[in-house]
């Protein structure tokens, strides 16, 4: 019969097992694995002290492989910043920092060049900012409403659409912003604001009408208001709210937009795009704030909106501020929807807040100018976009520490 | 507050949150349903008579026999066109009517609109370009180019404040009262006659490569760029991904350096994808040199880089979900470490695993900008297999941005836009919904 | 383990009778020989002592049942048997653990080996996500059979040493997680039998199953009693009873009683052992 073991190689001899009728005889000797004097000898725990160098030197190899391996993630990101930083230096170098942080006028190919990338850093920083503005108040409601609010069906409907909004190719995006978003813009581009304005107006009209003229209603009537007197307070707020919607819609819709590639245009893209992260995120950090709180809130007899705003939320607010960050990131290093659909003017809109204007950002820079200097490899033309690129990537380099810290600080507090 | 105020506080605030969700939804759909819509269009489409020619020529498909008694048809009936159109000029030269002068302006413009609608006369001598020899091969697009035979676009200067604005004009009122007044009707009457429009699914959009650059043809030598593009990048991120995951899963011990590692993962996850494409062309082609200029090879490395992060916290997370007891079960039996990972952790952490490359895949078939300076071409012929160490290709979202922005004729091919980014949008769609449920199964089996 | 003791790993038994008179006492030494022995011997997590100097001789081919309160380190010791703690980062061991003859945590003490001759039963069934046959069959394949028949040959082997060759013989390639609790434990214990062990350790086997399936796993370590040395954590003082010959009483990491279950039971010698199985505590 067959011993598994280090030393005992198996024995083909399965008649001591099956009798005659296939059954097991099993007898008590063959199955004795007590230790009997002539099997200890041979079933010894130890190894010698060869194999056991021999054993440690193979599973140190293997782990030094494996963390070899893994440390290319390190090594790659070193590599990154040395060979950005190597291809920009010489910019640095031949143009000085005056110009490309101060002047406005961005001509490589002129001549002489000239290389003012601060319009280009301000197109960037404008997207970037309007991106967040419309992206993160819509992106911070869905993450309360997935982690706190929403019934469990609808939160898993409502995850899969965030998934695929994230996984969209950005030049898809930049696709739907040129070809189909721009057109319209730019023909019927103030009647579409108008529309927006009423698509978040009429909602947040409603509820503040809906809060104040309960309030309001206390205050007059008193304690014993009757349910006639507030509908008749709520009506007239209403009444109120959408004739003022209805004066606001007629200049906005007058509004015409000159060019559909323009900062708002991609601003929307953008924000958009930048939804999936923040929300993943500050979910994430939401969630990991413990029951327990949210209980003892409720306990207080808080209502959900009380316990959500006053209770989750501060004690989230390390990991959502992460969230944002990265979301901010998305946006700034995005490439393709800002090259095909923000006009690529190198200007400082007039006035600077002028958000229907052209603009032209870092990473659209980068994209579109290399095919040429691609040719002309080492000089200040070529060398600039890498300064451009490292300015990116110490930004990015710089949030994400930031974020990570967040994140840090956060797990910590809620120990997950 | 009152008890009363501080509910509907409440309430508008749980509305809020739906509202959110319904917005996100929504924005998704605005998204991405001209893209579906009009994609579908470059598979699902009228035809007319000039797209079964253009196959047979083109790409050797349909019954030659079959199209030529269509051409015979259609060219019978558009003979009377042409023939109206040559007595007329008979008759202008021969300055038989009145104000002869001004026609031969207005013959040439309407004929110059009929050969964007017919293509050539079978008469005359062959084009040399693809574009010319052939008239419009959709229906829908026939539909657009008829309206210019029966109007003629002008700029309208009347209002000396406003910039011109463009208005048609219809043409039969440049020929009242002569022969050719007739043929408008005519072919209004009978534009399905001359076209002869027929359904048609063109499936092989997929894998035909284009003629006079995507003028016709399909997207072929694009999507097997992609293809290559992404497998070379699962080839490099797949091993390194996986094994950096169980390292820093189970042989890590938390300390300086793996949470340094863990801060480079991370970082390299935000670097801007356009920083990718330097790096690559810094790094793999100037420095490295992988291949002489841009190539496959280098884009894939570049990619490479870009999805790590991605497949590696997949990974991890799988790995370190594999329920603890498997793993004492096999150390129990005598299992070395090694041996665990391989035949009881892996296996069971393999779905997580998947979804994770899966969701990479997607992300290496779409980016555009690491692939710029290392390997995308606007024109080039397909691949062949060893070619992609040391040649650049043609790829999806690479293309996709140059038809848009770089190709001649814009306007014109907006179907063939339109498809691609259907492609690629509905590739990606589809790994992300493997990825889905591949999660949801996982979910299921945790729980029970 | 210091380097001095890499010269003479192999403890004579000399040295070992004299040091651990306890033991000598409560075995008998005609009959009954140690299979699993400590002396002083002490676990630590981290700078807690979770095993206080424990001294005592488990004996070969019988049942030795580790019982005490929540948290008092019967886990600890099982799992310090098969070397199951060297996974928890920061615990080590002191003192000796001898099993065989051989020290457990001698430097030359190979774990692959140790543990293929001590097989493990967890407290919850946890048999892999691969089918009946796999499960079984992942011993034998580690030790490097790899013939079908050799294959089946120990699969039905372990299965009715197991009492589940009847329940599974037609659905060898069922995954094994759509057994019942009390299946998938017996498939576990055969699963440990299929590498052919020498002792088998049990951490709290019934506790995740119906009474029915536990009294199946009692009637299965009364017959695998003689054949191999069990070493079972129980928290059920009836169990330990009934399936038991010897039982050790753990109290806060400190061994406080060792003795013949009989005895034990009913005739504690010590108080904290009489209060904990009166039930006055735990
Ligand atoms: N991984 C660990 N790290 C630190 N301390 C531990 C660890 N595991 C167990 N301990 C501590 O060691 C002591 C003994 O734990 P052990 O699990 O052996 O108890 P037990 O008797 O098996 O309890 P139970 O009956 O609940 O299973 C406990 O005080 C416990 O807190
Ligand atoms: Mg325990």
């Amino acid at each position: 019969m067959y011993r598994p073991g280090r030393m005992l190689r198996p024995v083909h001899s399965s008649a001591t097992f099956l009798d005659g009728n296939g059954k097991v005889a099993v007898s008590q000797t063959t199955l004795n694995a007590g230790p009997t004097p002539g099997r200890s000898a041979k079933r010894s725990i130890y190894i010698s002290e060869g194999t056991s160098r021999w054993r440690r030197f193979v599973s140190f190899s293997i782990e030094g492989f494996l963390f070899l391996v893994t440390s290319l993630s390190l090594i790659a990101v070193f590599f990154i910043i040395l060979f950005i930083a190597i291809d920009a230096i010489p910019f640095f170098q031949l143009e000085g920092f005056t110009e490309f942080f101060t002047s406005i006028r961005w001509y490589p190919s002129g001549s002489p060049p000239e290389f003012g990338a601060l319009a280009i850093i301000f197109g960037s920083g404008m997207v970037t900012f309007l991106a967040a503005m419309i992206a993160v108040p819509l992106a911070l409601l869905s993450a309360v409403s997935l982690s706190d609010i929403l019934p469990f069906s609808v939160r898993q409907f409502a995850k899969p659409v965030i998934e695929i909004i994230a996984a969209i190719p950005s030049v898809a995006y930049g696709f739907f912003a040129l070809v189909v978003f721009a057109p319209i813009l730019q023909t019927s581009g103030g009647h579409l604001l108008g529309i927006l304005v009423w698509l978040f107006g009429a909602p947040l009209a409603l509820i503040v009408s809906f809060v104040v003229g309960d309030m309001l209603a206390d205050r007059i009537f008193g304690d014993n208001v009757t349910q006639v007197q507030r509908t008749a307070i709520l009506l007239l707020l209403m009444g109120i709210f959408s004739v003022g919607l209805y004066f606001l819609y007629a200049p906005i819709s007058a509004i015409k937009i000159s060019s559909g590639t323009n900062a708002l245009n991609v601003s929307i893209i953008l924000g958009i795009m930048a939804l999936p992260t923040i929300v993943s995120v500050s979910e994430d950090a939401l969630q990991a704030v413990g029951r327990e709180l949210r209980e003892g809130s409720y306990a207080l007899g808080a209502t959900r909106a009380e316990t959500i705003t006053k209770v989750v939320i501060p004690a989230a607010r390390s990991g959502i501020i992460a969230a944002i960050i990265l979301g901010i990131m998305r946006a700034i290093g995005e490439t393709m929807v800002v090259w095909m659909a923000s006009g690529n003017a190198s200007q400082i809109p007039s006035p600077w807040y002028n958000v229907l204007e052209p603009v032209r950002t870092l990473t659209a820079t980068i994209a579109g100018d290399m095919g040429e200097a691609d040719h002309v490899t080492g000089s200040s033309r070529y060398h600039v976009l890498f300064a451009m690129a490292l300015f990116l990537l110490l930004i990015s380099f710089f949030s994400n520490l930031i974020s990570e810290w967040a994140v840090m600080r956060s797990k910590k507090k809620w120990g997950v | 507050m009152k008890a009363h105020t501080r509910k509907i506080l409440d309430k508008s605030f749980t509305g809020m949150g739906f509202m959110s969700v319904i917005l996100l939804t929504l924005s998704l759909v605005i998204v991405l349903g001209p893209i579906f819509v009009r994609g579908i269009q470059a598979f699902l489409f009228f035809d007319t008579v000039e797209y079964r020619r253009m196959q047979l020529d083109l790409f050797d498909r349909g019954d030659p026999e079959e199209v030529k008694a269509e051409l015979d048809e259609v060219w019978a009936e558009r003979r009377f066109i042409y023939d109206t159109i040559a007595a007329f000029e008979e008759q202008v030269e021969n300055e038989e009517i009145e104000n002869s002068w001004e026609y031969p302006e207005k013959i040439d413009s309407l004929n110059d609109s009929l050969k964007a609608l017919f293509g050539p006369r079978p008469d005359e001598p062959e084009p040399v370009l693809p574009r010319d020899r052939y008239g419009e091969t959709r229906w829908d697009r026939a539909q657009q180019t008829f309206k210019l035979v029966m109007y003629k676009e002008q700029w309208d200067y009347s209002d000396p404040s406003a910039m011109g604005s463009k208005v048609l004009v219809p043409r039969i009122d440049s020929f009242r009262g002569t022969t050719v007044e007739q043929i408008f009707p005519y072919m209004e009457e009978n534009l399905e006659k001359l076209m002869l429009p027929e359904f048609t699914f063109y499936w092989q959009f997929l894998t035909d490569k284009s003629h006079d650059i995507h003028f016709f043809g399909g997207i072929g030598a694009e999507v097997l760029g992609t293809f290559y593009l992404v497998i070379g990048t699962m080839l490099f991120a797949i091993p390194i991904g996986v094994i950096a995951a169980i390292y820093l899963a189970e042989f890590a011990k938390e300390g300086k350096i793996v949470s340094l590692l863990r801060t480079a993962i991370s970082t390299l996850a935000g670097v801007p994808s356009i920083v990718f494409g330097l790096f690559g062309l810094a790094f793999f082609i100037n420095t490295m040199e992988v291949s002489q200029s841009k190539s496959v090879l280098a884009g894939s490395l570049t990619l490479t880089l870009l999805v790590l992060p991605t497949i590696i916290r997949a990974a991890e997370e799988a790995i370190l979900a594999v329920p603890k007891a498997y793993k004492e079960a096999s150390l129990s039996l005598g299992a070395s470490k090694l041996y665990t990972i391989l035949k009881v952790i892996l296996p069971a952490a393999m779905p997580g695993i998947l979804t994770g490359i899966v969701i990479s895949m997607g992300r290496a078939a779409g980016e555009t900008a690491p692939i710029i300076f290392t390997a995308a071409v606007s024109v080039g012929q397909p691949l062949g297999l060893f070619e992609t160490l040391n040649q650049p290709t043609m790829a999806l979202p690479w293309n996709i941005y140059n038809l848009v922005t770089e190709h001649e004729a814009v306007d014109q091919i907006r179907h063939v836009q339109f498809g691609m980014v259907f492609t690629l949008v509905l590739l990606v769609v589809v790994l992300n919904f493997a990825a889905i449920v591949l999660r949801a199964r996982i979910s299921k089996k945790l729980r029970g | 383990m210091s380097q001095t003791d890499a010269k003479n790993v192999r403890v004579s038994k000399m040295q070992l009778s004299k040091d651990s008179i306890h033991q000598k006492k409560i075995l008998n030494p005609e009959t009954e020989k140690g299979h699993v022995i400590s002396e002083d011997f002490s676990v630590f997590y981290g700078n807690t002592e979770a095993i206080v100097k424990a001294n005592l001789s488990m004996p070969a081919k019988k049942v030795t049942a580790i019982i005490g309160p929540s948290g008092c380190g019967k886990s600890t010791v099982l799992r310090a048997i098969n070397r199951m703690n060297d996974l928890i980062p920061g615990c080590y061991a002191k003192g000796k653990l001898i099993f065989d003859d051989e020290d457990i945590y001698s430097q030359y003490t190979d774990v692959v080996l140790l543990r293929k001759r001590i097989g493990m039963v967890f407290q919850k069934p946890n048999p892999f996500p691969k089918s009946i046959f796999d499960n079984i069959a992942f011993g034998p394949r580690l030790c490097g059979i790899r013939r079908k028949s050799d294959l089946q040959e120990v699969f039905e082997k372990s299965c009715r040493q197991a009492a589940l060759w009847d329940e599974v013989k037609d659905r060898l390639e069922d995954n094994a997680l759509g057994l019942s609790g009390g299946q998938q434990q017996r498939l576990c214990l055969a699963r440990a039998l299929a590498v052919d062990p020498e002792i088998l350790l049990m951490d709290e086997p019934t506790s995740a199953l119906d009474p029915r399936a536990t009294s199946k796993i009692e009637d299965l370590i009364r017959e695998l009693r003689g054949t191999y040395t069990i070493i079972i954590v129980t928290h059920n003082m009836q169990q330990a009873a009934r399936v038991s010959d010897y039982t050790a009483f753990f109290y806060e990491g400190v061994l406080i009683e060792f003795a013949p279950t009989s005895e034990l039971f009913t005739n504690p010698r010590e108080k904290k052992t009489e209060e904990y199985i009166t039930g006055r505590f735990g």
